[in-house]
């Protein structure tokens, strides 16, 4: 955390109209928050200690100052509400982000997000419209609590859009996207990533990522590892390793739940031949399942070895020292390249 | 609006309604509650946001200058009603401050309306927005939630409880032990409780809690007592329905037509907008039922998303 105020205080500046800067995941999305809000005046904020705390995960730092009250709005503890007031004042002509600090309060919310959110546009006839963003954090942090990952349940519901970003730039561009999106968009931010390595990541207010395409973070040959959020750096490591020996594997990072870019995958498993999928949250019923069930719709020819599908233990995810042993990591995506090419 | 116009908004709502549960028997009836519907809504600016309940609500949409024809083609299923065939049959226009009923779970509206006021709040208007609910939403979590929330806003908003005694087959006696409008306190808002068959009494307690929203004052909780007379839907067996019916068990029409001859008004007078309003219903009822049934072409692959 050694420097982030500066940092923060560098990404709430007036905006530079072009270049690069070095930025944390946290910090990134903070820029973006700040960007919109300095250009669009209909964009507010509500959250818990999203004020004069700075944002669980610091996640919210500097908003408050640079924005005040009024648009830095704090709520009390009342998920269903606060996403339910979220939605009424999108219809209403404002563009909310609403903050739900930890994914494992997003059930407190469900129905205001499936049956409302997901559902107004489509049911009233195309006429009206939702542009909420849904912040919210998953998977193992920096402090192990709230680790329960439940991004996958709303890839399931149409009328959302979800992403999850991977790296820094990624967090920026997909926020911005998200904000101007007309529809409800959740995005998952990877604890795991909040404090990790700065980045290079852009200033421009018009690099947005468009949501809904996934890019390939590695090029590669061998195997096709598919993956999101806090799975891409280990994924990432296990390339570099794996390359001592000979091994390519091409790293792709999904970035979107919904819609899934499946294109890039089938494309990739076209030329590999080999596929593992890699996320934090479960497998059963999972990202992965779907990517899987893309590749055998269109790709089945093309594969030379059995999928294997890397996630948590199927056990609820365990906020004390029991957690390590429940997560993907390295070491397990390791394991089951390896078994793909034994294959 | 002068007395007749509130008249003519009572015998629409009731007239409508009565046609609808003999085309849909799925409908849900709102007879015997129109005076809390009216009063509540019927003295907004067309700016403010209306949030009724799902029982009946047409009248308030008409009130916002929704054709009548359409509402009806959405109770029967026809693909011009405002929901496209999509959704349970309570749209209205959203277009004209309406805020969408599109899901058949309680209580989410409650935050969504709140949400409205938010919006008029943040863009520093004098908008405001009223919410009806049920006795038996009045149990959902989401409204503690929304009146917490409303009240620490100051929200310009007015919650008004339907309170008609009925939470489908349950009667409000073995759900809610004590006033929803006392739970007003506990919000640090002001909560009050009106004759919900008398018209002009409902208008009353609304007129004070809309200006103290539009002044800035934040929320206020109104229990409006009124009582069920039909079924939950049209077709409602009732089984369940035992005892006598209630005191308060009063026509919301005839009190309110009684009370106007007596202010003089011709009975000629009150008949014709009788007879007016039996046409104007039978004219969008005849449309409706020409108009096709949705299908296929409205399923709408390609407007789940904006």
């Amino acid at each position: 955390m050694g420097g982030a105020p500066s940092n923060v205080a560098s990404a709430l500046s007036a905006a530079i109209p072009s270049g690069l800067r070095r930025l944390t995941q946290t910090e990134a999305v903070i820029d973006a928050i700040a960007t919109e809000m300095r250009r669009d005046a209909r964009v507010l904020y509500i959250g818990q200690d999203i004020g004069a705390m700075g944002g669980s995960l610091q996640g919210t730092q500097g908003l408050l100052a640079a924005f005040g009250p009024r648009r830095i709005r704090e709520a009390p503890i009342s998920e269903s509400a606060m996403v339910g007031a979220a939605i009424g004042a999108a219809l209403f002509g404002r563009r909310p982000i609403v903050e739900i600090s930890f994914g494992e309060f997003l059930p407190a919310a469900m129905s205001q997000l499936v049956n409302q959110a997901a559902n107004l546009h489509y049911m009233t006839g195309g006429v009206a419209t939702v542009p909420v963003v849904v912040r919210t954090r998953v998977g193992d942090g920096p402090y192990g609590g709230h680790p329960q990952d439940y991004s996958a349940w709303f890839a399931h519901v149409p009328g959302l859009k979800v992403v999850m970003p991977g790296h820094p730039a990624d967090a920026r561009g997909l926020m911005l996207a998200a904000i101007r999106d007309q529809n409800p968009v959740l995005f998952f931010e990877p604890m795991a990533l909040a404090h990790g390595p700065r980045e290079d990541v852009p200033t421009s207010p018009d690099e947005t990522v468009p949501i809904g395409c996934a890019r390939v973070a590695r090029p590669g040959r061998d195997v096709s590892v598919v993956a999101i959020g806090s799975m891409v750096p280990p994924s990432l490591e296990v390339a570099r390793q794996l390359a001592n020996e000979g091994i390519e594997l091409e790293v792709i990072d999904l970035r979107s739940i919904q819609p899934l870019d499946t294109s890039l995958v089938i494309e990739s498993v076209l030329r590999t031949g080999r596929l593992v999928t890699v996320h934090e949250a479960w497998v059963t019923g999972g990202l992965g399942a779907e990517v899987v069930a893309a590749v055998a719709e269109h790709a089945h020819g093309a594969l030379r070895a059995p999928v294997v599908r890397v996630g948590t233990a199927r056990v609820p995810t365990p906020s004390g020292n029991v957690r390590p042993h429940a997560l993907p990591n390295a070491a397990r995506i390791t394991a089951a390249v390896r078994q793909v090419l034994a294959a | 609006m002068n007395d007749l116009a509130l008249y003519r908004w009572l015998v629409v709502c009731r007239e409508l309604d009565r046609a609808l549960c003999v085309e849909n028997p799925r409908w849900f009836p709102i007879e015997g509650e129109e005076a809390t519907v009216v009063g509540s809504f019927v003295d907004l600016r067309p700016d403010d946001a209306v949030a009724p309940h799902y029982r009946d609500p047409f009248v308030v949409y008409l009130m916002r200058g929704a054709e009548m024809w359409r509402l009806a083609a959405q109770v029967l299923g026809k693909s011009s009603g405002y929901n496209k065939g999509r959704s349970v049959p309570f749209n209205g226009p959203v277009e004209r401050n309406v805020v969408p009923w599109v899901a058949g779970d309680l209580g989410t509206t409650l935050g969504v309306a709140a949400g409205a006021a938010l919006a008029f709040q943040d863009a520093g208007s004098d908008r405001v927005c009223v919410c009806t609910f049920g006795d038996g939403t009045a149990n959902r979590g989401d409204l503690h939630e929304a009146l917490n929330l409303a009240a620490c806003w100051r929200l310009p908003i007015v919650y008004v409880c339907q309170h008609n005694g009925w939470a489908i087959s349950q009667a409000a006696e073995t759900y809610l032990l004590s006033s929803v409008a006392d739970r007003a306190a506990g919000y640090g808002m002001p909560g009050l409780t009106v004759d919900g068959n008398d018209v002009e009494a409902v208008r009353v307690a609304l007129r004070a809690a809309v200006a103290r929203a539009r002044d800035g004052e934040g929320p206020t909780l109104i229990e409006a007592r009124t009582w069920r007379w039909k079924g939950h839907w049209a077709g409602d067996p009732q089984a369940y329905r035992h005892g006598p019916e209630p005191a308060h068990l009063e026509d919301p029409l005839d009190l309110f037509a009684y009370r106007l001859l007596e202010r003089g008004t011709p009975l000629a007078a009150l008949q014709q907008v009788d007879d007016e309003v039996a046409d104007e219903v039978r004219v969008a009822l005849d449309r409706a039922r020409a108009e096709p049934a949705a299908g296929a072409a409205e399923l709408g692959l390609d407007e789940v998303y904006a």
